[in-house]
């Protein structure tokens, strides 16, 4: 058996030291001789024996660059190449293979098997060199490529994660941002309908709140009234469509489908009652003032998409539900939480007894059947 | 030291190498010599073209030129040719010189 040449190591200066060469022959005084050239430019050079020990280190620890010999044992060059080449994490890899000057069937079997270059015996250390320095090149410049691409790609999804993040919880946006793939743009598509649960949420007493001469209380009120209400919305996975003044549109099941929509939407109405109290107690021990939420929530056929002009456009929907709920925030008293029939159908098992009141009937403009109303917070 | 083919110029940097890559060529000869007995001429076109290939890649011109008269001597089955490449190779690995520059 031959023994194995181990090349000394040089002074390799430690910039170059990152790029990882393989050479994988059976002949160790072959391997050991590239090693040596290798190392002496400053490369990391491995060696390995046999096809199939260079297959498992490979796919464990891909190199960036492999010198191959063709004749080997057991899985040879050209077999080796073509599974490499075959395989989406390591086709990339440059693959330069090593036969005679004078072995034509052997080159033209190596172009068949993916190899992006030859390399002949005996080896020339100037050729060598020249050829691993240029696919050195191309292998650093398609890496540099790729991380700017990368980092590209990041910086758009996280443009689009920090708008959406405005409007929809964290893992809606998330959801948005992997649903869209590469380089499109979220819902560039047609407006759709579908079947949407749309809340309205209002402020009582916003108008005296207005009234305060302290401008930053105002503000921070709101900010602190919207806060509790974007908390509940987003925890129970709605959508925030339009904020203006004191009012709060929310959609549920928009854009994308949830299986219990209505549920959800009863249970952030809920939420956002309760966890407005202690703040409304707070603001009448500080300004005297009396406040509370009033809600409308209904459920229906809506048409959602990117409407307006090309100069001013708002994700948004539009239809029944959105204007019936319109209809029952104004309804609303505070502490109230009204919904419609079809909501109510949806979350008659979950309101507690004692805790719904019918409210009648409403009739809405345009809309010959009159609505059933429901205040589902009445024992809260 | 007079220029001839038992004197080889070989690149300072490789020398630490060397004297493995001796040590295997010795050992090649036993195994020319073990396959020409076996008549195993697919052996020996292997050995041969090894020696080609690795011969001139560490400045030893003669070793690839006997390891391909070796590999053209199995191809067609000419042991009485093989057998003087053998003798021809044991000897010039007892007589190398080798010079490092």
């Amino acid at each position: 058996m031959s023994e194995l040449a181990v090349p000394h190591r040089s002074g390799a200066s430690q910039e170059h030291v990152n790029f990882r060469v393989l050479v994988v022959d059976d002949d160790p005084d072959m391997a050991g001789f590239l090693a040596h050239i290798l190392k002496d430019e400053g490369l990391r050079a491995e060696t390995l024996s046999d096809g199939e020990t260079a297959l498992v280190n490979i796919l464990a620890s891909p190199p960036d660059l492999i010198l191959l010999d063709v004749m080997m044992p057991g899985l040879d060059g050209f077999e080796l190449c073509s599974t490499l080449k075959q395989d989406d994490a390591t086709a990339l890899i440059p693959v330069v293979l090593i036969t005679s000057l004078d072995d034509h069937e052997s080159r033209v079997r190596g172009i068949a098997a993916g190899a992006d270059d030859f390399l002949t015996k005996p080896v020339k250390r100037e050729e060598l060199l020249a050829r691993v320095r240029t696919l050195r090149r191309l292998h650093e410049t398609r890496r540099e490529l790729e991380s700017r691409h990368l980092a590209a790609e990041i910086q758009r999804k996280e443009a689009i994660r920090g708008a959406f993040a405005r409007y929809v919880s964290p893992r809606l946006a998330d959801r948005i941002i992997h649903e869209l793939g590469e380089g499109g743009g979220p819902f560039k598509g047609q407006a759709r309908r579908s079947e949407v649960v749309a809340m309205f949420v209002d402020l009582r007493g916003f108008t005296r709140l207005t009234e305060l001469s302290d401008v930053g209380a105002v503000v921070e009120m709101l900010n602190e009234y919207f806060s509790v209400l974007t908390d509940a919305a987003y925890q129970h996975d709605g959508t925030i469509f339009n904020m203006a003044g004191d009012s709060l549109l929310i959609g549920f099941n928009v854009p994308f489908p949830q299986q219990d929509a209505a549920v959800q939407a009863y249970r952030a109405a809920i939420d956002m009652v309760d966890q407005f109290m202690p703040v409304s107690a707070h603001w009448k021990r500080r300004f005297g003032l009396d406040t509370g939420i009033g809600i409308g929530i209904c459920k229906g056929d809506a048409i959602f998409g990117n409407i307006g002009s090309p100069h001013y456009m708002n994700f948004t929907i539009i239809g029944n539900p959105v204007n019936t709920a319109a209809r029952l925030v104004q309804m609303a008293a505070a502490g109230e939480v009204l919904v419609c029939n079809a909501v109510y159908d949806a979350i008659r098992e979950l309101v507690p007894a004692g805790a719904v009141r019918p409210r009648g009937e409403v009739s809405l403009r345009g809309k010959s059947e009159p609505v059933s109303v429901f205040n589902v917070s009445a024992g809260g | 030291m007079p220029e001839n083919r038992y004197t080889v110029t070989v690149a300072k940097d490789l020398e630490d190498l060397i004297p493995v890559f001796i040590r295997n060529r010795q050992k090649e000869v036993e195994s020319l010599r073990a396959a020409l007995n076996a008549a195993d001429f697919e052996q020996l076109r292997l050995l041969g073209h090894r020696m080609k290939g690795v011969g001139s890649s560490y400045g030893f011109m003669h070793v690839s030129a006997i390891g391909k008269q070796i590999e053209e001597g199995a191809r067609s089955a000419d042991r009485s040719t093989i057998e003087g490449c053998i003798a021809d190779y044991a000897t010039y690995l007892r007589k190398i010189t080798i010079v490092y520059e």
